[in-house]
């Protein structure tokens, strides 16, 4: 996509002068001057309008992608290995097709000596060729006759790569895997040993035997697209870094360095409509050391003075051992929240303000001592864990959060305890195989003659399990005492001890 | 001089200056937090009040922790985020489902003992603000170590929350503090020896029942 400049142009057409129209210069351009078409781009026989490159390791797939991005925003993946990207446009910048093809090739070099490139004016041909060929490889004009010499497994393999994101536990998936390697053992029993003898097969008659499967496997023998290139959005890159003058040992002069590095990364992040889905923080230290902290935000969330105090409050528990050299901040971006308010609901609190409080509450009494508790499925007591804490807003279907239980029938008139963790240690008179008098030696705690007592109640389990799964078998009691307090005590049966395991009140 | 006074009075309410008054605005004007408890909700015309600090006291087995859950177990329902700053760790998550309190909407801070730390999680969740109900259970604290904390810090506590929609209740085994819109939930031992509720005649067949809850509204005005 070329228009020629006044200096190519004046010496052979003296009748163009600067300002002339588009349809101006089409008129009085001789025919032989090659195509013209509006827009920008390189000149015709320089590069042609449709040109594809295509970036081809097995070994390195992880590098395709950058190299891709350096010469062109227009790219698509397939599969790990491959990547077309349109370089349609990069013969103004560097030439003809084959000076293209050499850049690619001197910078995939300088990754990985294992990427091949490969030229031509489809996708289908470039991916081909790529595959077919170690070295680069240039096919401008007849796209069908370049893939022709190539063998049947180059398909094979081009094959493969597209197939390689496909899911292949669906049965829909692995139908046609299965169908277009039939239809290639097919043309290896046929005698057919290269992509253009595939090409050459009569369409009808080909139809006819394989159906339209036949007729895309021919296509592609001959280079030919059967779609056009998606660009790949890509995913930018949300990262910070900053070299300090003199090295920070404390957090407070720290904090005004993240301020200045999450400014922009949330400028960045809004204008992206993205937030943090979490925070990767890298400090070098003056040992050469890395200290990393790695920060997992429970909602998307770009707020730079939440981002900032989450990492200092992180920092308070995780401090670096010593002075910081280079302070570096990435950020994994998520899509926004879209938050709808209602005006029947109570609001809860935000999901950045849980996020300041609950690592403000983590640093002051511990990570694993504030959160949500979630009972397990099992009948031992006390069995619980700690779950971040995110309420949900009260909805007709929202379902009590239960870790893989069955949740229990509310009883309002229910005994709810006062647990002792751990339980303390009794001493019971026993009378007549019941408990008659508590005795604790510790002030402040329950204890007294039984006046009433209720029991026992035998619970028992994970006898079959090794520590840290201790097994249980306990028998409980309901006790009231003289002092006025009722109790829950238990029997050790496995260590003949006697416990209180809390308070009934 | 008694229009006077109510006329004075109205001012102060007007500009939030009410907080020292020892009169409060009518029940009907508040906006209050249902206990779940019928009794105690008659009593104190609604529930407990919003942006004050109330207290429930009592002494062992007297109900106070099946109380804070019920009032736990009626925020959820209505929907609103609850906290509970268990200072020493007392609280049994399994006994609290069985009593109606969704878990998933409980915040548990849980320390080991120290009643000041306790007390500054408690500002923390004050201060973010969004809580229904925030209770402060310091049941089993000493009395040496409650008598440690300065006058001024239970006033400060009720200002974080003076005009927010949070109900801050303490629990503990006697009257400790409140704001002067705030209530004493007051938890009498029954008259019986024995508490609690008890069935069966035989040793073998005797099953407790529960515990039984004896409120007293002390402070509501």
């Amino acid at each position: 996509m070329y228009i020629p400049s006044y200096d190519d142009l004046t010496p052979s057409i003296p009748d163009i002068t600067p300002g002339e129209t588009f349809a101006h210069v089409r008129r009085i351009l001789p025919q032989d001057h090659g195509p013209v078409v509006a827009g920008v781009g390189a000149p015709a026989g320089a590069a042609s309008a449709q040109l594809f490159a295509c970036l081809r390791s097995s070994r390195t797939p992880d590098a395709l992608v950058p190299i891709a991005r350096d010469f062109s925003p227009r790219l698509e993946r397939h599969g790990s290995a491959s990547v077309v990207l349109d370089v349609g446009g990069l013969g103004r910048l560097l030439g003809d097709p084959q000076t293209i093809g050499t850049e690619l090739q001197r910078a995939a070099a300088a990754c990985s000596s294992q990427i091949r490139v490969a030229i031509a004016e489809t996708q289908t041909a470039a991916r081909l060729l790529a595959i077919g060929n170690a070295a680069l490889t240039v096919a401008c004009g007849d796209v069908a006759a370049a893939v022709a010499p190539l063998p049947i497994d180059t398909l094979r393999l081009f094959l493969d790569d597209d197939q390689a994101p496909l899911d292949k536990a669906r049965p829909a998936n692995a139908a046609r895997i299965k169908a277009t390697a039939t239809r290639l053992d097919t043309f290896r029993r046929w005698g057919l040993t290269t992509l253009g003898e595939i090409a050459a097969l009569p369409l009808t008659d080909l139809s006819e035997r394989m159906g339209q499967l036949g007729v895309m496997l021919q296509q592609l023998a001959s280079g030919a697209d059967r779609a056009p290139l998606v660009p790949d959005p890509g995913i930018p890159r949300f990262m910070q870094s900053m070299e300090l003058e003199w090295p920070i040992d404390a957090l407070e002069p720290l904090s005004f360095v993240l301020a200045r590095l999450l400014d922009p990364l949330s400028a960045a992040l809004e204008r992206a409509d993205r937030g943090a889905a979490a925070l990767r923080l890298d400090l070098r230290l003056v040992d050469r050391t890395m200290h990393q902290r790695v920060l997992q935000l429970p909602a998307a969330m770009r707020d730079p003075k939440v981002l900032r105090t989450l990492l200092l409050l992180d920092l308070e528990s995780h401090p670096p051992s010593t002075a910081i050299d280079i302070v570096t901040i990435e950020i994994d971006p998520a899509p926004a929240r879209i938050v709808q308010y209602s005006l029947l609901e109570r609001a809860m609190p935000s999901p950045e303000t849980l996020a300041t409080l609950t690592a403000r509450l983590s640093a002051l009494v511990g990570e694993t001592r504030c959160g949500s508790p979630a009972l397990l499925d099992t009948w031992r007591p006390d069995a619980f864990e700690i779950c971040r804490f995110m309420p949900e807003p009260r909805t007709a279907n929202r379902e009590p959060r239960t870790a893989n239980r069955e949740p229990r029938t509310a009883n309002r008139d229910a005994l709810v305890m006062r647990r002792f963790r751990p339980p303390v240690a009794v001493r019971v008179t026993v009378d007549r195989g019941r408990p008659a008098r508590v005795f604790i030696d510790r002030r402040g705690m329950p204890g007294g003659h039984v006046l009433q007592a209720a029991g026992p109640w035998r619970t028992s389990g994970a006898w079959w399990k090794a520590a840290p799964d201790a097994p249980w078998d306990r028998d409980e009691w309901d006790v009231a005492l003289s002092d006025g307090s009722i109790c829950r005590l238990f029997r050790d049966r496995l260590g003949e001890c006697w416990f209180l395991d809390g308070v009934l009140d | 001089m008694t229009a006077a006074r109510a006329q004075l009075e109205t001012l102060l309410r007007a500009r939030k200056l009410d907080v020292t008054l020892t009169s409060a605005a009518p029940w009907a004007a508040r906006d209050a937090a249902p206990t779940g408890i019928a009794q105690i909700d008659d009593a104190l015309g609604g529930g407990l009040a919003r942006g004050h600090l109330s207290e429930i006291v009592g002494s062992r087995s007297s109900g106070r922790t099946s109380v804070i859950c019920r009032i736990l177990a009626a925020a959820a329902e209505r929907g609103e985020a609850v906290a509970l700053i268990d200072t020493c760790d007392r609280f049994d998550p399994a006994c609290a489902e069985a009593a109606g309190v969704d878990l998933s909407t409980l915040l548990w801070v849980r320390d080991t003992g120290d009643a000041a730390r306790a007390l500054k999680a408690m500002n923390l969740v004050l201060q973010a603000g969004g809580f229904g109900i925030v209770a402060f259970d310091l049941a089993d604290v000493h009395a040496i170590a409650m008598r440690q904390f300065p006058y001024t810090t239970w006033m400060r506590i009720a200002r974080v929350i003076e005009g927010s929609q949070t109900a801050a209740v303490i629990v503990g085994a006697e009257r400790i503090a409140r704001s002067p819109g705030g209530v004493t939930i007051a938890l009498d031992a029954p008259a019986s020896r024995a508490r609690g509720r008890w069935s069966g005649a035989a040793d073998r067949a005797r099953l407790l029942r529960g515990v039984d809850i004896q409120p007293r509204i002390v402070g509501a005005r």
